[in-house]
């Protein structure tokens, strides 16, 4: 039986990104916070500091900071006529687990989604009628608008201090910046990075075609900067390990660099390290959360009452928590009914290799995990697709973001994959390569979905999430598309040789592609189609929110962070300014 | 007496061909820096001026542990040519070094940091460091300081202080008194020629303690000098 503890006004399920910024909003605003984290506290110092994190084989290849498979994991399989299978190891999307959560790992590569993105079908049917799209696709707007979105963007920009150049203030194109944005209010709050040469090169040949390169929008700080909150962060060094790793150098914008020593300040905020959350509990109308039950490293029950209930885990732990807490009905890929669940979807990625002679110096290990120099001209709403038959789109750039002995070894086409020519071959290529990424698009569908697993669980006995996932065959016709224009790109480079392929079917879990894993419970403006509203309140408990990328009803062509922030900033408004005042349903059903 | 052509005409060919282009190769190539040069220059300095280096920084980049100059040996070629160049630019300052650096050339420059690079002495025997002090300065420099947001110095600076060559000086068996001033030249922004606003920021996070514990550490740090730069008995 577990035990009770004193009530408390709000818990946060994860102590991440989101958990941290909306634990601090809310403890200043005079409520008193849990903070349940499944891992373990961390700081950058001393738990980042080198020569320890520039371990590779221990943090890139064995994954230290990821969530522990061995204790919990998710089950895989392409479509609802297979045997999903567990991950034994965390290898094709990187969950991360401790204080921080994934943005302490991730590579800094910070967007803004598309004014189109957030009317996705609207404007998809009005721009091409209601025939093109393939009938399997499921897309939803939002039930959010950029231009509510744009104030929220920009705090937490301005909270994170991203390195980049606008490329449209308040409507005005700016030189340098990227043309195709939405309007921003402001510049970034500090300047881009400094361009790599593979970006140069890029950028000529880009140029030359009549493209618009521009550089990316970085969380790793091209200059030392101190946000609203107070916090500090240093100038990035380019080290190159960004990705996987810990800043040693509090210069990549994470959780513990941006708003944690403001939280943890607060007496109104409780951290609670090692606890596991097993379930959000429900009064006997299913229709108000009362709290949550968790287990603490030593395995004791506790059970935590809370007025109020954020879940802010990883997108995917979002919604596995939903499905064991039976909140909002579970999604039906047969029927099309049910919400929770639904909409899971992805990313799709493609990559090219511009092998160059040995008198171009590349230096790839001069990098950051968010230099990059990137062109947004067949990303999104961005150009016309009526000709091509499909919807999205992708980013197409020179980010290479780092250039680390065990995981970069560019090879041409033709080389053995082992043995001393192999080894040859690395020698010669590692540093006349460059590397170009084309970051897509991922439409949900009906097929592709989250569920509990029916037969595998993890170490407290509870199922296991099962994805069902397989590349829609309308992003598949998209990544031939935007590879296509890559591989044009990096012929004008001046390569000797040019490679690279779209993504193909099948989807494969074990290599490493993205840790974008999007949808399952959905915000939008039907309850028969969304487990939650506009504000990423769920339509069926009042007093539970759920932020994450889970609530994205399809990915857009860019990282999901810039945006999930963005969310978090406008829940954690309605939050003060509405539901505080008057708890209850903030859209009438 | 006839001579005798001991080689076919075609390979002839192949040399004299040869030749030619290693003589253009000669003209494009980028021209090796002379460390024999640059002895020359610390020794006797240069006919436009320039004082020997050995006046205040020794022969052998290793002077007399007073900490008013530091010692050069075994840096790495890069950073010291960086340094001369910036002061000649004025972008590092200094009454003393920026006059002499205007009178070196680029090439003079070149040889004198490549002639630094390769020596190497026997350190002079210093006064033993405060223990506390040099506990305090290990903490920084291995693990850094949490409450002041300053990571730790070894992050860039390579592990035990060795540097990380080229554009980051090594730091192990410098002089305290050297160290302590130049922390302070960063924190006064006097000093800023980091490039990316590295340094000048995070030294305004330490204070006057903080700046003799690092120094006194890094002092008496030898793991990362070459094995002969033992200290002299």
């Amino acid at each position: 039986m577990a035990e009770r503890l004193r009530p408390v006004d709000a818990v946060t399920i994860g102590v991440g990104m989101t958990g941290s910024i909306l634990a601090k909003e809310l403890a200043a605003a005079g409520l008193k916070v849990v903070g349940i984290e499944r891992g373990a506290g961390r700081d950058t110092v001393p738990d980042f500091q080198s020569p320890v994190m520039h371990d590779e084989l221990r943090f890139a290849i064995r994954k230290s900071l990821m969530m522990d498979a061995t204790r919990e994991t998710m089950t895989v399989r392409a479509n609802v006529d297979q045997t999903a299978l567990p991950l034994r190891r965390i290898s094709g999307f990187l969950p991360g687990t401790g204080l921080g959560g994934s943005m302490v790992h991730w590579n800094g590569q910070t967007w803004r989604f598309q004014i189109a993105d957030f009317i996705y079908r609207t404007r998809m049917e009005e721009r091409y009628g209601k025939t093109f799209l393939d009938p399997d696709l499921a897309i939803q707007d939002w039930g959010v608008t950029y231009n509510e979105l744009e104030p929220h963007y920009d705090r937490f920009e301005y909270l994170c201090g991203i390195s980049g150049k606008a490329g449209n203030l308040n409507g005005q194109l700016q030189p340098g910046g990227n043309p195709f944005e939405g309007w921003r209010s402001r510049e970034y709050p500090t300047p881009p990075m400094k361009e790599a040469y593979c970006g140069a090169l890029f950028r000529r040949a880009a140029s030359e075609l009549g493209y618009h390169p521009f550089p990316m929008p970085s969380a790793n700080l091209s200059q030392p900067y101190t946000n609203p909150e107070g916090v500090s962060l240093h100038a990035c060094v380019y080290c190159g390990f960004c990705e996987r790793f810990g800043c040693e150098h509090y210069a990549k914008s994470s959780p513990q660099t941006i708003v944690m020593p403001v939280l943890l300040k607060n007496p109104n905020f409780e951290l609670r390290t090692g606890c596991q959350v097993l379930r959000i509990t429900l009064d006997n109308t299913g229709r108000k959360a009362t709290g949550v039950v968790y287990t603490d490293a030593a395995g004791h029950e506790f059970e935590q009452p809370a007025e109020l209930v954020l879940v802010t885990a990883f997108a995917l732990n979002n919604v596995r928590l939903l499905l064991l807490s039976g909140i909002g009905k579970p999604y039906d890929p047969r029927t099309g009914e049910g919400v929770t669940g639904r909409n899971y979807s992805y990313q799709t990625v493609s990559s090219v290799d511009v092998f160059y002679d040995e008198s171009v110096n590349i230096n790839p290990f001069m990098a950051s995990g968010a230099l990059g120099t990137i062109i947004d001209d067949f990303a999104g709403d961005n150009f016309d697709h009526g000709p091509h038959g499909f919807i999205g789109g992708a980013f197409i750039g020179a980010n290479m973001s780092h250039g680390r002995p065990i995981e970069f070894h560019p090879t041409p086409p033709g080389t053995p994959t082992w043995g001393q020519a192999w080894k040859d071959a690395v020698i010669r290529h590692y540093n006349h390569t460059v590397t170009l990424l084309a970051h897509g698009s991922s439409a949900s569908t009906r097929g592709n979905y989250l569920d509990l697993d029916p037969t595998y669980r993890d170490a407290w006995s509870q199922p296991l999430l099962r994805m069902t996932f397989e590349f829609p065959e309308n992003d598949i016709r998209m990544s031939a598309f935007v590879t296509d224009k890559m591989l044009q790109i990096g012929r004008a480079m001046g390569g000797k040789t040019v490679a690279g392929a779209p993504a193909k079917r099948p989807y494969n879990a074990t290599i490493y592609q993205t840790t974008h894993n999007t949808g399952g419970a959905v915000m939008g403006a039907d309850p028969r189609t969304s487990v939650l509203n506009r504000y990423l309140q769920c339509w069926d408990v009042p007093n539970v929110f759920v932020i994450g990328a889970s609530a994205y009803p399809q990915n857009a062509t860019y990282n999901p962070t810039g945006t999930l922030g963005a969310l978090t900033y406008w829940v954690a408004d309605a939050l003060k300014t509405k539901y505080l005042r008057s708890p209850g349903p903030l859209v009438p059903t | 007496m006839r001579t005798r052509n001991i080689l076919p005409s075609g390979m002839i060919l192949a040399i004299v061909i040869a030749a030619a282009f290693k003589f253009a190769d000669a003209q494009t190539a980028p021209r090796q820096p002379d460390a024999k040069h640059g002895a020359d220059i610390v020794a006797h300095g240069t006919a436009a001026g320039a004082p020997p280096c050995e006046t205040c920084h020794s022969v052998n980049g290793n002077p007399d542990g007073s900490g008013t100059f530091p010692r050069l040996f075994a840096l790495p070629a890069y950073y010291l040519a960086k340094q001369l160049t910036d002061y000649k630019a004025g972008t590092r300052t200094s009454d003393i070094m920026q006059p002499i650096a205007q009178m070196l050339s680029a090439d003079e420059i070149a040889d004198l940091a490549a002639f630094y690079a390769g020596a190497n002495a026997p350190l002079p025997s210093l006064a033993a460091p405060d223990p506390a002090l040099v506990a305090a300065g290990q903490q920084l420099a291995m693990a850094g300081n949490a409450a002041k947001a300053v990571p730790a110095c070894n992050n860039c600076h390579g592990p035990g202080g060795a540097g990380l060559p080229p554009t980051i000086p090594p730091l192990a068996g410098q002089f305290a008194p050297y160290v302590v001033s130049e922390l302070q030249l960063w924190q006064r922004g006097i000093r800023k020629n980091d490039g990316g606003a590295q340094m000048s920021d995070l030294v305004q996070r330490l204070d006057e303690r903080d700046i003799a514990a690092v120094a006194a550490y890094y002092q008496q740090v030898k793991s990362a000098l070459p094995a002969s730069a033992a200290p002299a008995k």
